[in-house]
């Protein structure tokens, strides 16, 4: 079907092509990982973020809206700024590996030119703009927890890893919850990262699900199959969000609070 | 729920001592100041590096060798002056702007009456209907962008602004409508009861009764709405195509990248520009948009 002209009904062989579709395939796997590495990183760095503002310091105030400001910035925008930083020639990254003598003189990284490399670098791009919200939303769940809790814990002996292990994480549990089914959600669909960055290049390496849709239903004018791609994207949303919405009301239920 | 985790967020932060005079300084600066420091360096990295690009001399950007690539010797502003007067990218801001501010102003009209409606008037499924907006909100614009663009196209709206100002709300509303049901439920609804014995008509209400109490949620749902709409790529990507309607976003990736590596600092130079009217609207309402955004996750 294109664009502006009618279509005639063809049940699912859209999705029967995808299924024998190798590029749509590699997509796929893509995404999950994309997602999976990317939400792991982006919780445990959030949440000692979190921790980590959470202490009594000076300028307190200032660094919690600094920490924000990666969130604020169009992704676009940022993802252009690590696009310089990663290229090829006149990477920072690659000046100070030669500088630190880890990498000869004049020998080069093709960060974004290399399959895996290139996964890498997106991965990298995408925690390093995660990390804001989620340390800032935890920081927000951190602060209505007692301090009475803590005092009591130090009495009692315990030691910081257990006061974090059986006191915050329990109680921060509920909104852990919402906060990794926001951030795995907008993971998932992202797009605006990797088509900034690397257009799904290089041989497709860096395709997610929403790159290779735009791809082949916009740039390459098979909408149907383009609309396939993405709706195969449903699935695995709805996945994420039951899993959250279960976790939640089991833990609001051991709290002895209302599920309303 | 939500009264009470706005309002709980608060009064503990600043007050908390606990057991920390337990802590001795040296410890502090192991356990916190310097990873702390760490992490601070390299989520602000990137942007210091774009402004060290914007600014500095093409000799420098693209010679590391010959001086500190992290400092800049002399300073230029030519890229800034290329960017503003040599280039379309004043009209790009403005198109930028527009669109995201008319957007804005319409999603915030149709949610302000339709979170009124759905916490206030009682029918039956109101809170179905809450629900349902609020699984609007977790379909993002990648999965919806096809099938817009079949809309867009049979109504004759590819590539004019309005294919952007009437596209934009579809993810915008669902949040705002959620982000003002809870505000409009903290508001007491003995005061609308008075008002409504009084003689008042619902309109009135709303307008002069509800929407006075609600504003730190309208600045909110303001603030929000318009980063989303400044963010906001796919749409404006796919429904756009002439140089003269594009939006900063696009235009950044489209119109300064031709393999022509001597762009690189009017390329810095534009990310920086574009996202400064946005740090510079939430330095001004920091308060408002953290309790927002953690309000609005917990609720």
């Amino acid at each position: 079907m294109r664009i502006g002209r009618g279509g005639s009904f063809i049940g699912f062989e859209n999705y029967i092509y995808l299924l024998d579709d190798r590029d749509f395939l590699r997509a796929t796997g893509f995404t999950l990982v994309y997602t999976f590495i990317a939400s792991i990183f982006k919780f445990s760095i959030g949440l000692y973020l979190a921790v980590l503002l959470n202490n009594n310091m000076p300028f307190k105030a200032l660094i919690r809206a600094v920490v924000l400001i990666p969130f604020i910035v169009p992704t676009v925008l940022s993802a252009v700024a690590f696009w310089w930083i990663f290229d090829t020639q006149f990477s920072i990254f690659t000046w100070l590996l030669q500088k630190w003598g880890i990498l000869e003189k004049n020998q080069l990284i093709n960060w974004l030119g290399d399959p895996l490399l290139a996964q890498c670098s997106v991965i990298f791009a995408n925690i390093w703009r995660g990390i804001p919200f989620i340390a800032i939303t935890l920081l927000a769940g951190l602060q209505t927890v007692s301090p009475s809790l803590y005092e009591a814990a130090t009495l009692d002996g315990a030691s910081k890893w257990q006061m974090f292990r059986f006191v915050t994480y329990p109680l921060l549990t509920p909104i852990i919850a919402v906060v990794m089914t926001f951030s795995v959600l907008f993971t998932f669909t992202d797009f605006q990262l990797i088509w900034a960055m690397t257009r799904g290049g290089p041989v497709n390496a860096t395709h997610l699900m929403a790159t290779l849709s735009y791809q082949r239903g916009i740039l390459g004018g098979r909408l149907g199959e383009g609309a396939a791609i993405a709706t195969a994207m449903v699935p695995f949303l709805l996945a994420a969000i039951m899993i959250s919405w279960f976790g939640l009301q089991r833990r609001k239920w051991q709290q002895g609070e209302n599920n309303d | 729920m939500t009264d009470a985790t706005l309002k709980s967020s608060a009064p503990l932060a600043d007050s908390r001592e606990g057991m920390t005079y337990l802590e001795t300084l040296p410890r502090k600066v192991v356990t916190v100041y310097l990873p702390l420091f760490i992490i601070l360096v390299v989520l602000l990295f990137p942007f210091y590096w774009m402004v060290l690009t914007s600014i500095k001399p093409d000799a420098q950007l693209l010679d590391l060798d010959s001086s500190n690539p992290l400092w800049v010797v002399n300073p230029t502003l030519q890229h800034i002056e290329k960017l503003l007067f040599g280039s379309a990218y004043p009209r790009w801001l403005f198109n930028t702007m527009m669109v995201a501010t008319v957007a804005t102003f319409l999603s915030i009209f149709a949610s302000v009456l339709a979170a009124y409606a759905i916490t206030r008037i009682r029918y039956k499924g109101a809170a179905t209907v809450g629900g349902l907006i609020f699984l609007a909100y977790l379909v993002p614009p990648s999965i919806l962008f096809i099938p817009l663009s079949a809309v867009i196209h049979n109504y004759g709206l590819f590539d004019t602004p309005f294919a952007l100002i009437l596209t934009y709300p579809t993810i915008l509303i669902p949040f705002c409508t959620w982000l003002l049901m809870g505000y409009f439920k903290t508001i007491p609804y003995e005061l609308e009861e008075c008002a409504l014995i009084d003689g008042a008509s619902r309109w009135q209400i709303l307008v002069q009764i509800v929407l006075p109490l609600a504003v730190p949620g309208l600045i909110s749902a303001f603030i929000f709405a318009f980063t989303l709409c400044w963010n906001e790529f796919i749409y404006a990507l796919t429904f756009i195509s002439s140089d003269h309607n594009k939006t900063v976003p696009v235009a950044i990736i489209s119109n300064f990248v031709d393999g022509d590596i001597f762009r690189w600092g009017s390329l810095m130079a534009g990310a920086l520009i574009g996202s400064l009217p946005l740090v510079i609207l939430y330095a001004f309402f920091v308060e408002h948009y953290v309790s927002a955004m953690t309000g609005a996750v917990k609720e």
